[in-house]
């Protein structure tokens, strides 16, 4: 039975929604981020502003979500209030089975409350519901709430902001049941401009078993995921693994990127993590893996009576990154601290974590002093002062810790240091020192992720050397039209060793009838998404070769030696023509529609 | 000897919900969480902990001393059958059944009956739940 795709369009401003048929758009862009993209740029015009109630939020799953193994992410489109112009973020947790399951594939959010509400969605019946007492509640106090109140529900997914995001901040993130997040380029700032605190949806809309050789794939594709190697490292240490490996090659950032060896990696690594905090795993709903790592971290709090309390936080590579060797913190108890405060306040714990690493250097560098800091002096290492200083942003007790909350673009321009501000197109860069390929991955990939072509693993692979700067950045586009595809599925990017093999994808699309594709013609789709994201981008006024590789990244020894600023600027150059291609392709597709 | 789904070890749940989705495809032909016989429910103000709600298969099945019809029967070995052509749609049954192990179809007005097949063990990837072998 050939299946037709539905929007959820809610227009806050006007108090109403409705539901819109759109299995043209999966038809034309798959699904996940080719359908958002596609919405994104038929309801906001590329002037508006971000944080106005021009700007619009879009969710979207793929023709897969929960019908396979890993087809668990949700795709988010927005205009970034960070970069100015496309956002994207990319979120697990229970949210694609809960919009599912309420009979969406994608959702539209509109305009702006009145009130400072909350929206809760049932199926088709939407309510805005006024919430002033949730008003600077910590975003995990807020799931508390929600659960509490609409518990009975057994499968249903909450999305809510923290404070941060209350305070428009462009580095705020949504934060997605347990311990999942749309973290990057702002999201929670354009849900708090909405003064939408939070987002509740549940529902009992679900496709009947075709009768095709589906179960037969999906228990193929079971069996592969929970018995086979591929997923071993994301179900055993998860990506934390990564730590010690990355500080021997000299690829981990560390005290704002002046090396890539941590002295201290041992103790904050996956390894140290497992034995000393791991509380246990969990899954985003639909994925066997289980790759969240939950760790518990205990604190006395009053010696007399052994008063403790404990704090229970995710943590993988990234945030150990930002808020462990990229500060010089040595102490594993100090990052789940301070990871802990980061996921309350619901901030993106990459760009907090990078932004108090460009502060502690412009601080040695006396471009801030203790005027600017209320008095508090900042070292590399000293988690306990990084603590107090996310509570001085939190209250923004003055205008420099109001300051740090827009990121280190915004603090590097206006205090200085742009030099070693380590930001691509303004979006505080990922965890690696691995070399050229990771930061022509953040310049080139649309959302500047390290997701969008992993481009810090090919700088890994043994053969990287011998290749030519175009060989190089051919295999980077390549790499990423793939994760294109794979995100227009909205499958998890873990998932891409399973799911990247020839006829897989188009063996499940079959199995549910939802097309005939080749790879081939799948991946021509990904490379007219690809453009058509690029496109909006540059009507936004984004332009590649406005990106600077940070100056202190030349003087630094990477896992591949040190960078060269020809090699940069000419990938960018070699990068632009296959967007130049992809852009024109896509408005070939666009004219032909017109016509 | 009879069979019955038994919870071995809740603590290992990660929540992928495989179980429910595998129980859904089997008896009602449903890509979907929302028909399985079994539930795994999140703790309220402890992230991460998972409930695991299965028929217990009681040997005097409350559900079935609730039921006005004889709709749900006692099954050998515990639990119970269900006939539906004897189910008045009062729901009566789920409120009796103090755990909320036994479920409610929202589409058909029925409760949704274990039966205990074994087929969401077979799906779970960390051992929380087993089909073990029980005295009639």
């Amino acid at each position: 039975m050939k299946h037709n795709f539905y929007m959820l369009d809610i227009d806050l401003s006007s108090e109403t929604s409705k539901t819109v048929d759109i299995t043209d758009l999966f038809d034309k862009w798959i699904g996940g981020a080719g359908v958002a993209t596609k919405l994104l740029i038929d309801s906001v015009p590329p002037s508006a502003d971000p944080l106005s109630e021009d700007n619009v939020v879009i969710f979207a799953i793929g023709p897969l979500n929960n019908q396979f193994p890993v087809m668990t992410k949700t795709t988010a489109m927005f205009k970034s209030p960070l970069t100015g112009d496309l956002g994207e973020s990319h979120a697990g947790g229970n949210f694609g089975l809960a919009l599912y399951q309420a009979g969406f594939h994608a959702l539209r959010i509109r305009g702006k409350a009145k009130h400072f509400s909350y929206i809760k969605i049932k199926n088709d019946q939407v309510e805005i519901i006024k919430s002033d007492s949730l008003k600077n509640m910590t975003a995990t106090a807020t799931r508390r709430i929600f659960m509490d109140i609409y518990g009975k529900e057994h499968m249903q997914s909450v999305l809510r902001i923290g404070p941060a995001g209350e305070r428009l901040s462009p580095i705020a993130c949504l934060c997605v049941d347990a311990s999942r997040h749309f973290g990057r380029l702002g999201l929670g700032a354009v849900f708090g401009s909405k003064n939408l605190k939070a987002l509740l949806i549940s529902g009992d809309k679900y496709w009947t078993l075709p009768k095709t050789k589906y179960n037969k794939l999906y228990k193929n594709i079971f069996k592969e995921v929970t018995q086979s190697e591929i997923m071993k490292k994301y179900h055993d240490l998860g990506t934390a693994v990564n730590v010690i490996p990355l500080s021997k090659i000299n690829g981990l950032p560390v005290r704002n990127y002046s090396q890539g060896f941590f002295e201290s990696a041992e103790n904050i690594s996956g390894e140290a993590m497992a034995n000393k905090h791991l509380a246990q795993k969990i899954a985003c709903a639909g994925c066997p893996v289980g790759c969240i790592h939950l760790g518990d971290v205990r604190e006395m709090f009053e010696a007399k009576h052994h008063m403790y309390k404990t704090k229970r936080v995710s943590y993988d590579h990234e945030p150990i990154y930002a808020m462990g060797s990229n500060l010089s913190i040595s102490s594993s108890d100090t990052v789940l601290k301070l990871l802990h405060k980061s996921e309350r306040e619901g901030w993106d714990v990459i760009s907090i974590g990078v932004t108090l690493a460009w502060a502690t250097e412009a601080f040695q560098k006396r471009l801030i002093t203790e005027e600017e800091t209320d008095g508090e002096i900042l070292n590399f290492g000293d988690g306990e002062t990084y603590l107090r200083i996310l509570d001085k942003i939190s209250e923004g007790v003055n205008e420099f810790y109001k300051d740090l909350e827009k990121g280190t673009a915004f603090c590097a321009k206006k205090y200085g240091g742009e030099d070693f501000a380590i930001v691509f197109n303004k979006n505080e860069a990922p965890g690696y020192l691995t070399g050229i390929m990771a930061f022509i991955g953040y310049a080139t990939d649309t959302r500047h992720s390290h997701l969008g072509n992993g481009g810090y693993a090919m700088d890994q692979k043994p053969n990287i050397k011998e290749l030519s700067t175009e060989d190089k950045v051919k295999a980077l586009y390549e790499e990423g039209i793939w994760r294109i595809l794979s995100t227009s599925l909205s499958a998890c990017l873990f998932s891409r060793h399973i799911y990247n093999k020839p006829e897989i994808i188009p063996d499940m699309l079959k199995s549910l009838d939802i097309c005939d594709l080749s790879d081939e013609e799948l991946l021509k789709k990904a490379r007219i998404i690809h453009g058509m994201k690029y496109k909006f981008k540059f009507e936004c006024g984004f332009k590649l070769e406005n990106i600077k590789l940070p100056e202190k990244l030349l003087h630094v020894m990477t896992a591949t030696g040190k960078l060269k600023q020809e090699e940069f600027e000419k990938s960018l150059e070699l990068f632009s023509q296959y967007v130049k291609d992809d852009v024109k392709l896509y408005e070939e597709v666009e004219g032909q529609q017109k016509h | 000897m009879a069979k019955l789904l038994k919870v071995i070890n809740r603590d290992q749940c990660i929540g992928c919900l495989s179980c429910m989705f595998a129980c859904s495809k089997t008896w009602n032909k449903a890509l979907t969480t929302n028909k399985a016989r079994l539930s795994v429910r999140v703790y309220p103000d402890a992230e991460g902990a998972f409930s695991i709600r299965i028929c217990y298969g009681c040997k005097h099945p409350d559900c079935a001393d609730a039921c006005p019809t004889d709709a749900l029967i006692p099954r050998e070995g515990g639990g119970v059958e269900f006939n539906q052509s004897e189910c008045i749609h009062c729901g009566e049954c789920i409120d009796a059944c103090v755990p909320h192990a036994l479920l409610w179809d929202e589409e058909n007005k029925i409760p949704l009956v274990c039966f205990h097949c074994g087929m969401c063990a077979s799906f779970c990837p960390n051992n929380v739940i087993k089909l073990v072998e029980v005295e009639a």
